[in-house]
């Protein structure tokens, strides 16, 4: 084979299922060395497309070829046997074995028919050093982080010495200190000779490690260019079709602020101490920090969740600490999960039983049909109001992407009509239109009064939808940002090495 | 219930009609084999009200398990406490008219109190409900065998007219078990307690964060739950006409009751399903008694044939909800 054949080519791919087509007549290539990103909305095809790669699927029509030669994988293995090692964005790690034993998982080392554990043990540890990963090969799955368990999942396809990756957006769950870090992987991984093939849809990082990048909507390839001829605006064009130049909505009009609706005094709890804001009616205030600084538990904390156990609360001039979420409602908050499928959606229920399900938590005791929490009207102008996208109201939630899905869980709240939402990673997961469409609804509902505190891990989301910027570290509120501050001054305040008060 | 918001009730495996067709086929089949095989008895109103009674003591404790599997959980002890529900019951009563009300009243006491530490278990110790269940149901089996060794008490003839009485052509126990049946899938379809086993069936955390107080609801279908099961154990001691401590464990209402649920299409998950399909997969073991009494074929095959039912059912529901992927 020459020089320049790529290592992998898959060409005229297409697939269908039961009458839906996924892909249609896609082709694209890696070569050695390269990092190939793919990018393009939930239900574009990314998914099946590397489910084709990763022997997942069977394609109906198109080949794939491996160093110039055409192969048909009849199972995962077959794939994996290759050299094609898949990182999906879902961890597949078996939280109760050691980090060796999920390294090694189905490649076991053996001598004499039994397991070579010293040898797990050694390869384990070089692997892990080589991703940077501070974690002892003799740990257990469950007690890493999720961003450890990351780097263990791609150690774990650096034990194929595969000459393929494939990497299913592995930053979603990362803050932006271990997303850095993974990118550096990358980067050492592309100088090794590996063919990357890397599914994101953070921008920065697309600029940041891709060489090439390929957009796919509806199935379709939409184009294939390097990755310093494209902008983040043309990225975005060519996802959606078309111009999202009012991605972010614009700011609230300091003038028109309302009155304080949530004022919060020395609080703190386990893991929160001194905790003071004041939240404004009209105002979007995003809560920055990096994994474990704490901005979770807080926004946990205010909906009663994991509650504060001292300091000082007061929501829309009730005073006192909230001990329950069902208090907190009460209250007037309301809270989006930053677990969308463990606390929040009924995956197989339908979208009415979903959007009605905090209303019909505080109906009467009897439910006439149609009326009140059984009232479909009700039901289908929330879902109408949130503009979700599905097929009927009737379907199944489990069957929706995940923007549609958040839009149903926010959908929730409005017939509350709470006075303060609480809002945990509101895109995560989410392709970029369903992304401007919750901004869009987030500040619609600031414009109407109310105040909305965004807990966010996006930095650019942060900086572009939020009207003030809280950084949290180690518990703490470290210091506050008016709009127009950079990711630096953020990143600053995140890390412990910017001042309080910065740039306040 | 088209003018109301669709609550979880409807067609649990994706526009499968479940509870009717389990219906028709079951009677096509008892039908068919009376026909084949001469005995036309069978097919006289006799016939029919014998094949639903057929239905009564599975059928009680199949409605309370529909309960508490809806709601995410899942109940192991019912065929103990049916066997000490039955045994208190003629124990309490000993042929005495008089005392029939007590021995009610005591045993709906002991079954509510069996619900409750069963749902206080599983709600506040966050304990798998498998092993909840499993552990208070040896623990009463171990209390009855420990006091009771045969047939204790008798039940008076008064109290037998629960299980052999009739209200014209249709007797008492039929009767009890579809107004429950139609009782439950009231409390269902137009309760705020039935929305809220939906939703925290559906998604605990979910409904918890959505201001619902799910251990209330665990409790709730619980108790409700046991009370179905101490109403088996009554029904039981009527018709054997004592209580004995093996009742419960011979009719395998355990394992049994959560099949029929399952067959009737209720997910086992919990979040989906209802009374309807519990129904007609109760009345499809009822017919496969009565046909297997007709052919006069022993009772293995009948147990085999339960459980290639039960996988059946499992296996329709699960490629049926795989659904499209892209």
């Amino acid at each position: 084979m020459s020089a320049d054949t790529p290592v992998l080519s898959m060409r005229g791919i297409g697939k269908s299922f039961t009458g839906v087509r996924a892909l249609d007549d896609v082709s694209l290539d890696c070569h050695s060395g390269e990092v190939h990103a793919i990018c393009g909305e939930n239900g574009a095809g990314k998914s099946t497309l590397m489910k084709v790669l990763g022997g997942v699927y069977r394609p109906d029509e198109g080949e794939i070829l491996l160093n110039g030669e055409p192969i048909a994988f009849r199972h995962p293995v077959e794939a994996r046997r290759a050299g094609i090692s898949i990182i999906h964005q879902e961890l597949s790690l078996l939280p109760e074995r050691s980090v060796a034993d999920n390294i090694f998982l189905g490649l076991e080392p053996t001598r004499g028919g039994l397991l070579d554990r010293a040898a797990m043990q050694e390869g384990a540890r070089k692997l892990l050093e080589r991703v940077g990963a501070r974690v002892q090969p003799d740990a257990l799955v469950k007690s890493l982080s999720i961003a450890e368990q990351q780097l263990v999942e791609i150690a774990k396809a650096l034990a194929l010495d595969a000459q393929i990756i494939v990497m299913d957006e592995p930053t979603a769950a990362l803050d932006e200190r271990d997303a850095g870090r993974l990118l550096e992987l990358v980067g050492t991984l592309r100088r090794e000779g590996a063919a990357i093939l890397y599914i994101s849809h953070r921008m920065a990082e697309l600029k940041a490690i891709a060489d090439r990048i390929t957009v796919l909507k509806d199935g379709r390839l939409v184009a294939t260019h390097p990755a310093a001829a494209l902008t983040p605006t043309t990225i975005v064009r060519l996802m959606v079709g078309r111009d999202l130049a009012d991605f972010f909505p614009p700011p609230s009009d300091p003038a028109r602020l309302g009155p304080v609706v949530l004022s919060v005094q020395g609080a703190g709890n386990v893991i929160l101490s001194d905790i003071a804001l004041d939240l404004h009616a009209g105002e979007i205030v995003g809560i920055a920090g990096l994994e474990g600084s704490g901005k979770g538990a807080l926004g946990r904390a205010l909906f009663g969740d994991e509650p504060f156990t001292r300091g000082r609360m007061v929501v829309d001039g009730q005073d006192g600490l909230i001990a329950s979420p069902r208090a907190a409602i009460t209250t007037g908050i309301g809270f989006l999960s930053d677990d969308r499928n463990k606390e929040g959606i009924a995956p197989q229920q339908s979208l009415r039983d979903n959007v009605l399900m905090t209303l019909r938590a505080f109906a009467r005791r009897l439910l006439p049909p149609g009326s009140g929490a059984m009232a479909r009207a009700d039901a289908d102008r929330q879902l109408t109001e949130v503009d979700v996208r599905a097929a009927g109201f009737a379907q199944e939630i489990r069957e929706l992407s995940g923007g549609n899905q958040q839009k149903v869980v926010i959908g929730r709240w409005l017939a509350r009509d709470p006075k303060l939402l609480i809002f945990l990673e509101p895109t995560r997961g989410i392709d970029v239109a369903a992304k401007a469409a919750i901004y869009q609804l987030m500040r619609d509902l600031a414009d109407r009064g109310r105040a909305i505190l965004m807990i966010s891990s996006d930095l650019p989301e942060i900086i572009g939808v939020s009207d003030r910027i809280l950084v949290m570290h180690e518990g703490r509120i470290v210091g506050e940002l008016k709009r127009g501050a950079s990711e630096e001054d953020v990143m600053h305040l995140a890390l412990g090495t910017g001042t309080t008060e910065a740039a306040a | 219930m088209n003018a109301s918001a669709d609550i979880a009730t409807a067609r649990p495996a994706r526009d499968l009609p479940v509870a009717p067709l389990l219906f028709a086929g079951s009677l096509a089949l008892y039908v068919a084999t009376a026909l084949a095989t001469g005995q036309h008895a069978y097919l006289t109103g006799e016939g029919f009200v014998g094949l639903t009674q057929r239905m009564v003591g599975l059928g009680i404790v199949a409605l309370g398990q529909t309960l508490v599997i809806l709601v995410g959980s899942i109940d192991l002890s019912v065929a103990n406490l049916i066997s000490v529900s039955a045994v208190l019951a003629s124990f309490i009563m000993k042929g005495e008219p008089a005392m029939i009300a007590p021995a009610v009243l005591a045993v709906l006491a002991l079954s509510a109190a069996v619900g409750l530490v069963n749902g206080l278990i599983i709600a506040r110790l966050d304990v798998n409900p498998l092993i909840a269940t499993l552990g208070v149901g040896l623990i009463l089996q171990g209390l009855l065998s420990a006091s009771f060794s045969n047939f204790a008490g008798s039940v008076p003839a008064a109290f037998q007219a629960f299980a052999y009485g009739r209200i014209g052509p249709l007797p008492w126990s039929v009767l009890l078990l579809f107004v429950l049946a139609f009782a439950i899938w009231l409390l269902l379809a137009r309760t705020r307690f039935g929305a809220h086993l939906y939703a925290t069936g559906g998604n605990r955390d979910g409904a918890r964060l959505a201001g619902i107080r799910t251990e209330r609801v665990m409790i709730g279908a619980h108790v409700l739950c046991s009370l179905m099961a101490g109403l088996t154990g009554l029904y039981l001691a009527s018709r054997l006409r004592a209580g004995a401590p093996w009742v419960g464990r011979d009719g395998v209402y355990d394992l049994e009751s959560i099949a029929v649920v399952v067959i009737g299409g209720t997910l086992l998950a919990g979040g989906r399903g209802g009374v309807w399909g519990t129904l007609a997969g109760v009345f499809l073991f009822a017919t496969l008694d009565a046909v297997f009494n007709m052919t006069g074929i022993d009772a293995f095959p009948k147990q085999v044939l339960r459980g290639a039912i039960v996988i059946l059912a499992v296996a329709v529901y699960a490629v049926r909800s795989k659904g499209h992927v892209a």
